[in-house]
Formats: structure tokens, sequence, C-alpha cells
């Protein structure tokens, strides 16, 4: 029997997730929820193998397995919230940031595990290969006993922006590219709390578009972690994680992962080299594998990483970041 | 003698990318990010053994067109164009509000353009809340702003949709747009175009529908590591027997610089189906020396 799966959101991450999973065999996309009447009639006409809907309501009694939640992340905590309450499916994806903030994650976390299922947040870079590659290799000392660490994510998003509406639009950098390179700190590094933060406006108006963070691990390993979405150069969002230890350094991006050990011997894995295949590339292919898991996760009843516990702590930090930058304004 | 097969540009390097590495192509330095000067380098790459450029549709990539056509004999540039820019509407979609701020920065162009073939395709559109007419209404926009970027000296080959737009309308069995994208090429005298990163599922999918192949151009990745070839290197090579009589236009040929030059070449004659091959190019070196190698061993 097929997971049947509903989309929340038709912009271009909902028709993405509807075309990654719409290519698994296992796969029925039930339904897709939109409630801009524009956007809901012209996908219909557009899209007429798919049954698209103007609310949540119109999903019950469907069967749904899962929902799949593409929306402005101020939603995600009220649709999260009435997807579970109201039964609508018991497994839940949801696009990053899980919430807006650390407690409605932390909300959302408790409300997961009281109705249980399988729950995932779409940090995707996870599941690029270079980051896989870079996991595996601090996992196994290559660079031995860790010393600092150093990521980014940049972007050109907003780089020119004349007015700060989109950019406030979608919250600070921090939230919005800055958590995937916080993400990654917490899955490669382990568990960390912010020492210090300093956020700046570029466009002015209040925007928040370039910020710097300095984190500390739970094993005492300091590192530094900065976002900006106006960096001139990056027409592709960049980001990158570069890890010293005791016996070298590793770097790593989207494209390549690089080991330099003390003895002076350097090994360099393109993405050409670590198997980068799908069997249907839409997005980019880390898209395909992250809804490949949460489907098996669903299928096979067993929970996938990352999920509703795992981005709460992504809040954790924002939100400590968030308090360094607002005492300093005081 | 090079009498089969077309070389064209690409425009990869003008807009800041390298699939190998993005520190490298940020350390290409502005000059790339310059129309004029790529658009050197696209003249240079004609006056040396290419025969048209290949580019997302673009301000930036119309005005590099423009330039590197003018002057040139009449027709005597072969041009192959992919629309939507994607990168560009993301961009958009995130700066202007989604969707719909998007849909209504582009309706405002296609107002402003004054190509009234689009523009009332545009209006039946909106009025019947059409995908069918928006879809005309767009492709004759472009199509229009094509034209006069390559003024006499340019001629149009081929229109593709994006592999995005085509990879999510197979996954979404969007036939319908296929077939208008196939009927108004047809109609306007412009090969049909689809730029895919699926091309066996593509042209399963066409067999399914009963779209004839014959008439069509194809564009996607081929090179000797398998790299971007999905759902792998032996499929994406064995579906060229299936369509032989289909133009298919080979890039990513240098697996974006992590093969070199001979590696490629060896590849390309390896497969005599792909009958135009796509290089991009950074440096007016390059562009002097990598056509001209490519013709004269191919």
């Amino acid at each position: 029997m097929k997971t049947k799966v509903a989309i929340v959101g038709l912009g271009k991450m909902g028709l993405m997730h509807a075309s990654v999973m719409a290519m698994f065999n296992d796969v029925e996309i039930a339904a897709i929820c939109e409630k801009n009447a524009f956007i809901r009639k012209f996908g219909k006409k557009a899209i007429p193998a798919i049954d698209i809907v103007e609310n949540l309501e119109a999903l019950l009694g469907r069967n749904l397995d899962a929902l799949c939640i593409t929306t402005p992340p101020a939603s995600h905590y009220t649709i999260i919230k009435a997807a579970l309450e109201k039964g609508l499916a018991k497994h839940i994806f949801t696009e990053k940031p899980l919430a807006v903030n650390f407690p409605q994650a932390k909300e959302l976390c408790e409300l997961a595990k009281k109705y249980g299922g399988v729950n995932m947040v779409g940090y995707h870079r996870r599941f690029s290969v270079t980051f896989l590659k870079a996991k595996e290799l601090l996992d196994t000392g290559a660079i031995g006993k860790l010393i600092s660490f150093k990521g980014h994510a940049y972007s050109a998003d907003f780089l020119g922006a004349k007015t700060a509406k989109a950019a406030i639009g979608r919250g600070g950098v921090i939230e919005d590219s800055g958590c995937h390179v916080i993400d990654i700190a917490l899955w490669t590094l382990g568990d960390m709390k912010v020492t210090g933060a300093e956020v700046k406006s570029i466009i002015g108006g209040g925007s928040e578009d370039e910020a710097s963070l300095q984190v500390v691990t739970d094993g005492d390993l300091k590192g530094e972690l900065n976002a900006s979405w106006c960096k001139e150069g990056y027409r592709l969002p960049d980001m990158s994680l570069t890890v010293i230890g005791d016996n070298g350094y590793l770097s790593v991006n989207e494209d390549m992962v690089q080991l330099t050990t003390k003895d002076g011997k350097s090994n360099t894995w393109y993405k050409h080299d670590l198997n980068d295949t799908v069997p249907f590339s839409i997005g980019g292919n880390e898209y395909q594998r992250q809804d490949a898991l949460f489907v098996k996760g669903v299928r096979e009843g067993v929970k996938v990483e990352p999920d509703f516990r795992t981005a709460a702590k992504v809040h954790q930090l924002v939100d400590q970041a968030n308090m360094f930058t607002r005492s300093l304004n005081e | 003698m090079n009498n089969k097969r077309i070389l064209l540009v690409g425009d990869n390097p003008f807009h800041g990318i390298s699939h190998l590495s993005q520190e490298r192509a940020i350390a290409r330095g502005k000059n790339l990010a310059d129309p004029e000067y790529a658009a050197g380098l696209v003249k240079t790459a004609l006056d040396n053994g290419a025969d048209g450029f290949m580019f997302s549709v673009s301000e930036k990539t119309l005005f590099i067109a423009k330039l590197a056509c003018a002057g040139r004999p009449p027709n005597s540039v072969k041009l192959y164009a992919i629309v939507p820019y994607v990168f560009e509407f993301v961009r958009m979609a995130v700066t202007e509000g989604g969707i719909p701020g998007l849909a209504k920065k582009v309706g405002n162009e296609i107002v402003f353009s004054a190509n009234f073939g689009s523009i009332f395709e545009g209006i039946k559109g909106i009025i019947a809340n059409d995908p069918v007419n928006l879809l005309r209404a767009y492709l004759l926009y472009e199509e229009s702003r094509i034209r006069v970027a390559a003024g006499k000296s340019g001629v149009l080959v081929s229109l593709f949709t994006h592999e995005v737009l085509t990879d999510m309308a197979l996954a979404l069995n969007m036939e319908w747009l296929f077939r208008e994208h196939i009927d108004l090429m047809i109609k306007r005298k412009i090969k049909p175009g689809f730029h895919t990163h699926n091309l066996p599922f593509l042209v399963s999918r066409f067999k399914e529908w009963q779209i004839d192949c014959r008439k069509l151009a194809f564009t996607t990745q081929y090179n000797s590591l398998g790299f971007g070839m999905c759902p792998s290197r032996e499929e994406a090579e064995a579906v060229l027997k299936e369509i032989p009589e289909t133009e298919v236009i080979a890039y990513g040929i240098l697996a974006s610089g992590y093969l070199k030059l001979p590696q490629a070449i060896e590849y390309i004659k390896s497969n005599p189906q792909l009958k135009v091959v796509v290089v991009g190019v950074s440096k007016e070196q390059q562009a002097k020396e990598s056509f001209k190698i490519i013709k004269e061993k191919l």
C-alpha cells in the first residue's frame, strides 16, 4: 500500500517536495493544500493529477499518513499543532525552521511525543554528499582532538535590495539561512551554546542581514558561525564549515571536502568522487535523499533525523543569539 | 573536418557558477560579472570555432548575446535559449513576496514589453485562470526578447524549458505543458527543447504520452564520470539509442572542470549521437584554444 502524503503550501518548496515525493513508487500525493485562491485555481488546472484544496479541514477523513509542510515558518506551529490534534496525519515533515522560537519548538516536540509518529525538519544540507563525508571523517577522528571551528552560510539573496520589507518578512538572517550552518555544526560537533553574538543591518529599516555568533560546545570546543544574505559573489547560496584538530584540519562546503593532516598530506573529495546520484533528480539531490529517508521512516515506523527535537536545539541557539544582540542594543 | 557537431559557448561561468567549486567561481573575479567582458569571450569563441551561444535568458545574457552577435553576418550565430532563468526567478520569489509577487513582476514585464501576442495570451490566461495561456504569454515574451537581442546575426534555433520546470512537470504529470511548448514552438518555427536532469525518464514518459521526439531537442549532462547523469551514466547513454533522430545537446562534458578537455573529447567521440556540445569558458585564452581543439579533434 502506498504512503498517502498531503503537501501544505504550493510555493516553490511545495512544488519541489511534491515533485520529489511523486516520483517515489511507494508514495501517493493525496492532495495539496493552498489558501491563496489565485494559486489554488491556477494549480488545479496546471496539475490536474493532484487534488488541490483550500484548507486543512479539507484534508480531514482522507486517511493521510503524512503531511509535508512548506508554508512560511510563522505558520508551522499552528499547522503542526492542528494537524496532530485533529488527527490529520500521524507523521509530519516540515520545512525548516520548525517554528519561530524555542518555546514554540519545545511545545511542538512535546506534542509530537504525545501523538507519536515520525517527524522531520528540512535541514537538507545534511544530505549533501560532501557534508555526509565530512561527518564521517570527523566521527572517525580524522583530524584528532578538535580545537576550534568556523562556519558560514552566505548568499546574495538581498544584495542590493532597495527596501527591507522582504528581508524582514523572512525574519532575520540567523533564523533563515543561518539556521542551516547552526544545524550542521550541531550535527557534526555536538550540543553547544552561544557565548556572544552580533547582528548588522545592511539594507536598513530594521532588517537583520549579517550575523556572527560565538559558540562553545559541551566539550568546550570554541567556534564562530557567520551568516549573511547580502554577500557579493554568492549567486548560489554557500555553506561552509572548517574544523581544526590537533592532527590537521577539515574544510567542507557544498562542492568539496578537504582534509589536511599534520604530516602535510591533503585529500580532496569533490561531489564527483562521492557517488552523488539519485534515481530522479530535481532541485538538488539532497532533497531526494532527505524525502526518501522521511518516507522510509514513515513506512518502517522508525525515527529519522533531523527531527523536531534536533530542530528545537537550533531554535535554542537562535534565541540565545537574539538575547545577546538585544542586550547589546539596550 | 567537423561537419556534424555544433559547438556552443555556455553561460554558466558568466553567472559566477562553478559546480566544482563556489570558491573558484568567486575567485574568477569580477571580470566575468561584466557583460562586456563575457561578450568578448563569446566573440573570441565564435571566431575560433564555436557556432553559437547557449544561455539561460536574463537581462545580462541577452545583453551578452546582443554584443556577441553584433556585426556578424546574418543568421551566423546559433542561439539556444533556456527559460525561465530559474535561479533569478527563485531569488525574485524570495525578494518579491513569494509566487504571487513573482507572477505580478513577470506580468508587469510582459505588459511593458509591448509584445501584443504575449499580452493578449496573458490577459486571456488571467481572465480564465488558464495556465495554457499564461505559458504561451510567457514563452512569446521570452522569444521576443531573444529575437530583439539577436538582431539579424543571431538565429534562435531552439527554446528549452529549464530543468526545474521540465523535471517538475514530468514528476507531476503535467503533460499539457510539454504539448503546449511543443505546439507553440513549432508554430513559431523554433525547435522545441527540454532541459532535463532525467533524460531516460523523460523519454519513457514521452513514449507513454505518444509525443514524437524526432522534432525535439533535449539538453542534459554527459561526461565520462557520469556526473549529473540521472539515474546513471549507463541509462543516460542507452537512451540515446532510443532517440536516434533527436537533437541531444551535451553540457557538463568537463564535469565542471573535474575532467580535462582531451578526456571530454574522447567521451564525446565515443557517443556519436551527441551532435551538439556546450562548453563554458572563463578566460580569453581558453575561449581561443578550447573551441579550436574541439573542432579539430571531433
